[in-house]
């Protein structure tokens, strides 16, 4: 069913036609200067910096493709509705919750996952196991995630600035404390790096 | 989620054709943090058929000043907004509003077109798979006049013998207090005229007509504007009381007031009598407070939410303070 629901419909004003041809001459008549329609739910997305091409379904949202279509399973899912953080991924440049993001409008998009933050030897990872910032672990991808998007546009935040940032992630086991400390100890050894 | 048909529109009017083909059984996604949490819990009375994104109309995303006019594009997200330098000197309360809202994550994703927009905020409402059937879904009553109603309307209800149900935004409310003006894809409304109850709808948008602008006049050298939020967690909640309110003074005595409540009605509430009572007067504690009383004097409070008077009344008292510096 999922298949067939958007067959031959036209992506700029919804007209269903009965054939591939029959939608190709109606936007060559009814939306002339747009460009013929291509599959519907083809998106191109770059995941940690490999380019990859999906066919997505429509409800698809951006954790389901990454986590069970893609197998990258770092990032997790708690609340489902966007109040937990534990699903963040970078996205553009920006810690967003993947949960709530349909995938079909992620076209073009680059995507960071913890796969990739791990893959690229970040400090945060080895900060984050030195200062125990973690207990149960469901929720340390979300917060590795958020931190790194932090790190990237401020390498030397105040605690207050890195309290702020993470105060979209929620941790059951309350490793709070710890998280500042790790995310300053990331930064130290970012700063003495580039020295 | 079950599916749907997807559209991305590349211009308002395909947007607009869109909505007018499939009206009601349509929902516009924009950031799409409020509309895809409904659609998981499946608590819309009829699960919408085809989804509109407008993420990818290109030139709705600005913060300008146009002469005496800040214009903020709709889909401008609200970390955008917290952060701009031009919103927080013409429009502090605006931005103090949007740095309060839901979490940085949430705010890096969610619009203030969307913000404006989104539904309201009560459990039985949200409750998974449409399990009560409330007024709002053009069922038979309100099931938190003797249900658990702590987080309702202190001023009464609405539809047809009364929805409790609160408005949520942080947004409404400053808008609300700065004057400001929401231009649509047909027309430009008063922030203060836009909201409305009725039936699976909170604004006075038709089926097809989309948020495109939210325009805010410049406030005078001597107008101050703030906004106050009571939540339990500072993060991520929606707020149990908010206040905006925007006060011009000349010396010391105040000529001119706004001041607007929100998440007590389930429309924002502009406070008409506190404003009233602190204009032309001079400012200090005790007039603040006597304003903060006349704000709540219309409350009609519920079994569980009595404390939300007092949260009301301190906040329009603080937030009147807040603008005179004190």
């Amino acid at each position: 069913m999922n298949k067939e629901i958007n067959k031959f419909l036209c992506p700029y004003c919804g007209d269903t036609l009965d054939s591939a041809d029959a939608l190709k001459s109606h936007v060559f008549k009814a939306h002339k200067g747009r460009s013929l329609p291509g599959p519907v739910g083809r998106i191109r997305l770059f995941i940690n910096r490999a380019e990859h091409v999906f066919q997505v379904e429509p409800n698809w949202t951006l954790y389901y493709l990454i986590h069970d279509k893609l197998g990258l399973t770092g990032a997790k899912q708690f609340c489902d509705r966007g109040a937990c953080g534990s699903c963040t991924m970078i996205v553009d440049g920006k810690p967003v919750l993947s949960c709530m993001m349909l995938a079909i409008e992620c076209d073009g998009k680059s995507v960071e996952t913890v796969e990739g933050i791990a893959a690229e030897g970040h400090p945060l990872i080895e900060s984050y196991v030195n200062n125990h910032a973690m207990q149960c672990g469901y929720c340390t991808p979300g917060f590795v995630v958020t931190s790194k998007a932090l790190l990237d546009h401020n390498p030397n935040p105040s605690e207050e600035e890195i309290v702020e940032a993470l105060s979209g992630n929620l941790c059951r086991c309350s490793t709070y404390p710890q998280h500042p400390i790790a995310v300053r100890e990331a930064a130290e050894k970012m700063k003495a790096a580039k020295k | 989620m079950k599916t749907f048909k997807h559209f991305n529109a590349y211009s308002i009017d395909e947007a607009v054709s869109l909505m007018g083909r499939y009206g009601e059984r349509a929902c516009i996604i924009a950031g799409g943090t409020d509309l895809l949490g409904k659609m998981k819990d499946a608590i819309l009375p009829a699960y919408p058929e085809a989804l509109v994104n407008i993420k990818t109309i290109p030139g709705l995303s600005y913060i300008k000043e146009d002469g005496s006019m800040l214009k903020i594009g709709a889909l401008t997200t609200l970390s955008e907004i917290a952060h701009s330098s031009l919103v927080r000197s013409k429009a502090l309360a605006l931005a103090q509003a949007a740095c309060r809202t839901a979490s940085p994550h949430l705010r890096n994703m969610g619009t203030i077109g969307g913000n404006l927009c989104q539904d309201i905020r009560c459990w039985y409402y949200r409750n998974q798979n449409n399990r009560f059937s409330c007024l709002r879904k053009k069922g038979g009553r309100c099931y938190a006049i003797k249900g658990d109603n702590r987080y309702h309307s202190i001023f009464g209800g609405s539809v047809s013998g009364g929805c409790f149900a609160v408005h949520p935004s942080d947004t409404a409310p400053a808008l609300i207090a700065l004057d400001a003006k929401i231009k649509t894809s047909s027309r430009t409304i008063d922030a203060e005229n836009f909201f409305e109850v009725k039936p699976v709808k909170t604004t006075v948008l038709k089926a097809d007509e989309i948020v495109t602008e939210i325009q805010i006049p410049a406030p005078s050298g001597t107008t101050r504007s703030a906004f106050l939020k009571f939540a339990l967690r500072k993060s991520i909640d929606f707020p149990i009381v908010n206040c905006a309110a925007m006060i011009t003074f000349k010396d010391d005595s105040i000529t001119g007031a706004r001041i607007c409540l929100n998440a007590v009605h389930v429309i924002p509430y502009r406070t008409v009598q506190a404003e009233q009572i602190i204009t032309g007067r001079k400012i200090d504690e005790a007039l603040a407070e006597e304003a903060g009383k006349a704000a709540v004097s219309g409350a009609k409070p519920l079994e569980h939410n009595k404390y939300m008077v007092a949260v009301a009344r301190t906040l329009v008292k603080r937030s009147i303070l807040t603008c005179a510096g004190r």
